[in-house]
């Protein structure tokens, strides 16, 4: 009989696909991508927790206004796709972010939704991040 | 503070010269700044060396230049380092140089900024500049430099009207200065029916990020280039007595957010404002009194928005300057006289220094001919980091 | 010309191959690039001009270069079958050449692209004009496709989203070098077509008569301090 308690499944199971903004423990402010100081209240964030707490995770995403936008040709070394398209939104809750465009005529302006995808191929793992799509 | 002069310039020719070590390169341009000053037999009196550069370990797999560079100009014992600051470094190792000066740790000082980007193709020389970028909120999506140019560009034409045959006739400008420059990368002119008003024009001058086209933006160059500091109340200024010293007038910088999704108003660059603001008030000038400019126009849009941060014109009313030719040599203030990047190539490192090159052929009125500007008095150079992030500008004056 | 029996034995079945029409494409540079089908005449200046890029070892010139040159050759004295050359000119100077075949009705072999004049993307018109030629005007479905250079793949076979046949290999292969394959169908063509394809028809008649008179090219930028040995060949 095998120890079901010695191996921990969870690691074999996919993470929850989300991505991040990180709030501040004393004033609520929220960041994107995370800072070691908060710009309001000048608190300090500890990743292991030890010293400072880690700031919480607080998934960003969902509706979002498009603000620029450009259809990328000529793509960094590791693309092999013929163009991309990329925008920076902007969410409800005032967050900015960065992110692949999945819309083939945007619009500044234009009212998205945020999904999660592989973003990137890196060796040994995939790297996940903000896809724009029309809500 | 100490007076800080410029007494040698040196330069290499920027193009593809990837065949060539990187050192020998830089150390080529430093030569040839030893022989301007007229000191390569006294060479030793350097006491201090800054090197500028961003890609030796990523590119070219070397490290610690600045030691390699002082053995392969025998220089020793100079102190130096090797200064990193993306596409502004050269401009910092500038600032250091005048810094290392002005507080007496120095009297004569070499800054030579170098990089040899050919030696990898060029989707890796995309990548390695994008590394400049958050790592997470922006790298890892494959976004690029041309990709916020671009983005920016958009904005911008949305906001002011800018058309696309008005960015292209700064271009124009550019190449028709860079082709009198015998350093410059790009060895032919563009017209304006070439780039946008033929009919092949959509695909001879094809979309690279849109909406910003293969002919809005700088070349992958290779190229070192050089100046010798000296402050101008030292004994050793006996030496420079070939030519007159330019000097350091005003130096300013200033950073501003690094994710560009959190600049406040994203067509503003703060950092370029602050900066120049800073090195104004440091000179005792105003954007008035520039006679001439090197802007950091690795992508042709940045001439426009560079010139109306610095006060040289107001929001959005850039390119009716150029439209009316006072950005051209011969014109009220002409603006990259050099070619810019846009002609003269941008190897990251060098490109600092070769702004202030121009600056100083300029004034002491060494430019070829046609490309002289007349009577200058008073120069600026903006060399942008990262984009707009990290910025620094210098003024120049004749003595 | 009478062929005697042992030549008609040695020369492939010829088609009958419609004509490539010129066209004159504006380059960045204001620079108007004519680009046609060379003449068997013709064949002396092409050569000349490919020859001096043998001796050039970088970005693969070397193989490129020697590779057209006797493709050019095959053409001129009748043992590749169904071959086509399209030059590029400016001004009669010779800004670079492409050569391709066709196999059969439906596939097009292409060859190779040799660019002389640097900077102003004269290899991506011509190679654009090379596949025009197969799938507009010699009415094929598809143009395979292999490249010698790093930069031709990427050129090639990323920005025009090629399809890679390298699954049916080596039952597919291209006959340079029997290497796995790139295919451009008729469809990836047509997306990519206003992209990738331009130029003026038909050249206006001052234009065309410019490159009536194919020269070989004053300067190689290929070749460090070249320069053809005091001939004024070709200078009119």
């Amino acid at each position: 009989m095998i120890d079901t308690n010695v191996v921990d499944f969870e690691k074999y199971r996919p993470a929850r696909l989300e991505v991040y903004a990180y709030k501040c423990p004393e004033c609520g402010t929220l960041h994107y991508p995370a800072p070691m100081i908060c710009k309001d209240c000048s608190a300090r964030r500890d990743p292991s927790g030890v010293l400072f707490s880690s700031w919480e995770k607080v998934p960003l995403g969902g509706k979002c206004t498009l603000l620029s936008w450009t259809r990328v040709y000529a793509l960094p070394e590791g693309f092999d796709a013929r163009y991309l398209l990329f925008g920076i939104v902007e969410f409800e809750n005032g967050l900015r972010a960065s992110g692949r465009l999945l819309v083939e005529e945007p619009k500044i302006g234009m009212k998205l939704v945020s999904k999660v995808g592989v973003v990137r191929e890196k060796i040994g793992e995939d790297v996940y991040g903000f896809m724009f799509d029309r809500s | 503070m100490r007076k800080v002069g410029i007494v040698g310039i040196g330069h290499t020719v920027f193009g593809n010269l990837s065949e060539f070590d990187l050192v020998d390169i830089m150390s080529f341009a430093s030569a040839d700044a030893l022989d301007d000053a007229g000191i390569r037999k006294e060479r030793k009196i350097v006491d201090q060396v800054f090197v500028a550069n961003v890609g030796a370990g990523m590119l070219n797999h070397q490290t610690a230049i600045a030691s390699s560079l002082v053995s392969r100009i025998d220089l020793e014992p100079a102190m130096a380092e090797t200064v990193e600051n993306g596409p502004a470094s050269g401009a910092s190792a500038l600032k250091c140089g005048y810094t290392a000066i002005a507080a007496g740790l120095a009297d004569v000082v070499m800054v030579t900024g170098g990089e040899v980007m050919r030696a990898v193709t060029g989707w890796k020389a995309t990548d390695f500049v994008a590394t400049l970028l958050h790592p997470e909120a922006e790298y890892n999506y494959g976004l690029t430099l041309p990709a916020f140019a671009a983005m920016f560009t958009r904005l911008y034409m949305e906001r002011y009207g800018l058309t696309e045959e008005e960015l292209a006739m700064v271009a124009v400008k550019d190449h028709d200065n860079g082709i009198k420059n015998p350093y410059a990368h790009v060895p032919y002119t563009c017209t304006l029916e070439g780039i946008y008003g033929s009919s092949d024009a959509q695909v001879v001058n094809n979309l690279i990020a849109d909406p910003l086209r293969l002919y809005n933006m700088c070349p992958v160059s290779d190229g070192a280039a050089s100046l010798i500091l000296c402050a101008l109340d030292s004994a050793k200024m006996k030496h420079f007595k070939k030519k007159p010293p330019v000097v350091i007038r005003g130096i300013g910088a200033a950073t501003d957010t690094h994710c560009i999704h959190h600049r406040e108003d994203p067509l503003e660059l703060k950092a370029v404002r602050l900066s120049a603001e800073r090195a104004y008030k440091m000179a005792g000038l105003g954007p008035k009194d520039i006679s001439f400019a090197e802007l950091h126009d690795a992508f042709v849009i940045l001439e426009l928005a560079i010139s109306e941060e610095v006060g040289f014109f107001k929001k959005g009313k850039s390119r009716d300057a150029v439209v009316q030719g006072l950005t051209r040599i011969g014109g009220k203030l002409p603006i990259n006289t050099s070619g810019g990047l846009k002609a003269k190539g941008h190897p990251l490192g060098a490109t600092g220094v070769s702004q202030v090159f121009e600056l100083v052929k300029q004034l002491r009125g060494e430019a070829e001919e046609g490309r002289q500007v007349g009577n200058p008095i008073h120069g600026m150079a903006v060399n942008f980091g990262g984009f707009g992030n990290n910025v620094v500008t210098t003024i120049c004056s004749k003595e | 010309m009478i062929v005697d029996e042992l030549e008609k034995k040695l020369r492939p079945p010829e088609m009958d191959l419609a004509p490539y029409p010129a066209k004159v494409i504006t380059l960045a540079s204001g620079e108007k690039m004519v680009c046609r089908e060379v003449r068997r005449e013709e064949t002396g200046v092409l050569l000349e001009t490919v020859f001096p890029l043998i001796g050039v070892p970088d970005d693969f010139y070397d193989i490129v270069a020697v590779r057209m040159y006797s493709e050019i050759l095959g053409w001129y004295r009748y043992r590749v079958a169904n071959e086509f050359v399209i030059v590029g000119a400016i001004n009669g100077e010779i800004a670079g050449i492409v050569t391709s075949r066709c196999v059969d009705e439906r596939v097009g072999m292409s060859l190779h692209t040799l660019t002389i004049k640097r900077g102003l993307r004269v290899g991506a018109q011509l190679f654009a004009a090379k596949m025009e030629h197969h799938l507009e005007y010699l009415n094929q479905e598809e143009v395979w496709i292999v490249a010698e250079s790093p930069i031709g793949f990427r050129r090639w076979m990323i920005e025009y989203g090629l399809e890679n046949a390298y699954d049916r290999y080596p039952a597919t292969h291209h006959e340079l070098g029997g290497v796995p394959t790139y295919i451009l169908t008729k469809e990836i063509y047509n997306r990519v077509r206003d992209e990738k394809v331009t130029g003026v028809r038909p050249v206006p008649p001052e234009l065309l008569a410019t490159a009536e008179s194919l020269r070989v090219p004053e300067e190689y930028p290929q070749l460090q301090r070249y320069r053809r040995g005091g001939q004024k060949r070709g200078r009119s």
